[in-house]
């Protein structure tokens, strides 16, 4: 007898499939792989596991003041100026130009789909290394041509988020709008783009999580980010095989840290603000 | 007689060529005007040039650019720079001066200016576990052998002697792929073997081969000031290490194994008059 199945959406790859993921971990969880993970990583070599500890120890803060944080300065950056650029490339994703439509839709189809380290190099190999503006010299570092190089698919990203979350007011409040005679202008700024804040804060901080995890990139660039002064520190250490593990560990669990609470906090907006249907 | 006239012509028209490349000594005049000479040195090569735990760049190629500092009564800027980008900087001014573990090499002197005499040089020797007991280089002839992106010698010995090689970042991973067996040795410069070797933490290895490619290391200045005042005085200072004695005491302060080089071009400069 044919009987009707409840409905149920098949688990899908979305924007959000890296941050649930991250959310999703299990504080047993990350309590039962610190137990196990020392023990494969030290069963190897002819350092101790606390010669290697000594020794991160000794380069902790050197790596967490002049590389985490650094890290998170770029990412802080490059997310400022994604979202403003974004914001930006978003509208014309709804312009009622054709033109501007097309113009937006080809750089941000460009921007998503081109890899990141792609267009780290093409901006780090474009730019000038310094400026003369009347006839001052303005120097122009590699980290800053990093955050410039970053931003760009963040705000490809983020303008599908604007485009998406300007399309899910419902339309009726556009016809209210028209009807009390505002404009076009007067009903984005002041009635549709106000309840789109909300909804886009998940899907922004989403991508806030992804950008970080993405910034040792840089590295391959030569910017002196953690992953780089990580090497350089097991280099000055004379290159022991045993501090791979430690020393990567430790990169590992600080953007761990960093990352967790937000991917956390991601979700947990994202049910309060989700739509019913 | 033809020949000879065409021969003559050739060679004045290069004699006059040379003088006709103007010194507009660009890198000296910045460097005056600004007060503080960039050099750009690596991070990431122990001993010559690496970070202490403080986050300061130290080392042996970080003394010689204080040297040239200190020469031209300018503040000195170190910029931390890797293989793939150290040539770009020198050629684009981002740095004036680059000392940087470089091999000295034809197609390098295309791109940038290397005064002589070499201030280093180095052969290239593999690790690898005694078990395996490799005798020539021909040994390695379709074998997996680990090395280090950037190195000029990866190519060579691929091409010479058939080896495979996988590249790493660096060379800790490399190692730690030797360890693992996903390699039969590690491609590097023999001197930081040889130190590896004295460490006594690589019991199980060897450095079985005879040492190839003895390559000449340079520094290098933009391609422009080669034969130009800042080439000149970069030169100069160069020859003055050698003769003085200056890169055999770095040699010692930073406990290089020496690969003989250096004792060899002192003798060579040596001043005559004692």
């Amino acid at each position: 007898m044919a009987v009707l199945l409840p409905l149920r959406a098949a688990p899908q790859m979305d924007g959000f499939s890296l941050t649930s993921w991250l959310a999703n971990i299990k504080w047993w969880q990350i309590g039962l792989l610190l137990l196990i993970w020392p023990v494969h990583a030290f069963a190897q070599g002819a350092v101790t596991v606390n010669d290697a500890l000594a020794v991160l120890y000794k380069w902790a803060p050197f790596l967490v003041l002049n590389g985490f944080l650094f890290n998170v300065l770029i990412s802080v950056l490059s997310m400022a100026l994604g979202t403003g650029l974004g914001v930006l490339v978003g509208l014309t994703l709804i312009s009622k130009w054709y033109a501007l439509r097309l113009i937006g839709n080809t750089g941000t189809a460009f921007f998503r789909n081109a890899p990141w380290l792609v267009l780290l190099f093409v901006v780090l190999l474009a730019f000038p290394f310094e400026f003369t503006i009347f006839g001052m010299r303005v120097p122009f570092p590699g980290w800053i041509k990093a955050v410039i190089g970053l931003s760009l698919p963040v705000a490809a990203n983020i303008a599908i988020v604007v485009r998406g979350a300007i399309q899910s007011v419902p339309s009726a409040q556009w016809e209210a709008a028209e009807s009390l005679s505002f404009t076009r202008i007067q009903t984005l700024w002041q009635i549709i783009i106000p309840q789109c804040i909300k909804r886009m804060i998940p899907p922004w901080m989403n991508w806030y999580a992804i950008l970080t995890m993405a910034t040792p990139l840089c590295s391959i660039l030569g910017t002196e980010e953690m992953v780089t002064l990580t090497r350089q520190a097991m280099e000055a250490e004379g290159n022991k095989p045993e501090f791979l593990m430690p020393f990567y560990g430790f990169v590992l669990v600080l953007f761990f840290l960093y990352c967790y609470p937000i991917a956390k906090l991601t979700v947990r907006l994202e049910r309060k603000f989700a739509v019913k249907l | 007689m033809t020949r000879l006239i065409a021969l003559t012509m050739g060679l004045l028209t290069a004699t006059t060529s040379v003088n006709a490349a103007e010194c507009s000594n660009a890198t000296l005049k910045r460097i005056t005007e600004r007060g503080e000479i960039a050099v750009g040195v690596k991070a990431d090569y122990k001993p010559f040039g690496f970070r202490d735990p403080n986050g300061e760049v130290v080392g042996l190629e970080i003394d010689l650019a204080k040297e040239v500092a200190a020469t031209l009564g300018v503040k000195l800027r170190l910029v931390p720079v890797v293989a793939s980008n150290r040539m770009q900087f020198v050629e684009q001014g981002q740095t004036d001066l680059m000392i940087a573990t470089m091999t000295d090499t034809k197609e390098r002197r295309n791109i940038v200016g290397i005064p002589g005499p070499n201030y280093y040089a180095s052969g290239t020797n593999i690790l690898s576990p005694k078990a395996l007991a490799f005798k020539d280089w021909k040994d390695l002839n379709g074998k997996p052998v680990c090395g280090i992106q950037g190195a000029f010698y990866n190519q060579s010995v691929s091409d010479k002697y058939g080896a495979k090689i996988s590249a790493f970042t660096n060379a800790a991973e490399a190692k730690q792929a030797l360890r693992d067996r996903k390699c039969v040795a590690f491609l590097f410069d023999d001197a930081s073997i040889a130190s590896d070797l004295a460490s006594g933490s690589w019991g199980e290895f060897e450095m079985p081969l005879q040492s190839e490619d003895q390559a000449p290391w340079g520094l290098a200045v933009a391609k422009s000031e080669e034969a130009c005042a800042f080439g000149t005085l970069i030169s100069g200072l160069e020859y003055n290490w050698h003769r003085s004695g200056k890169l055999l005491e770095l040699e010692k302060k930073w406990e290089i194994k020496s690969t003989g080089y250096l004792q060899s071009m002192h003798d060579k400069m040596a001043d005559p008059i004692k």
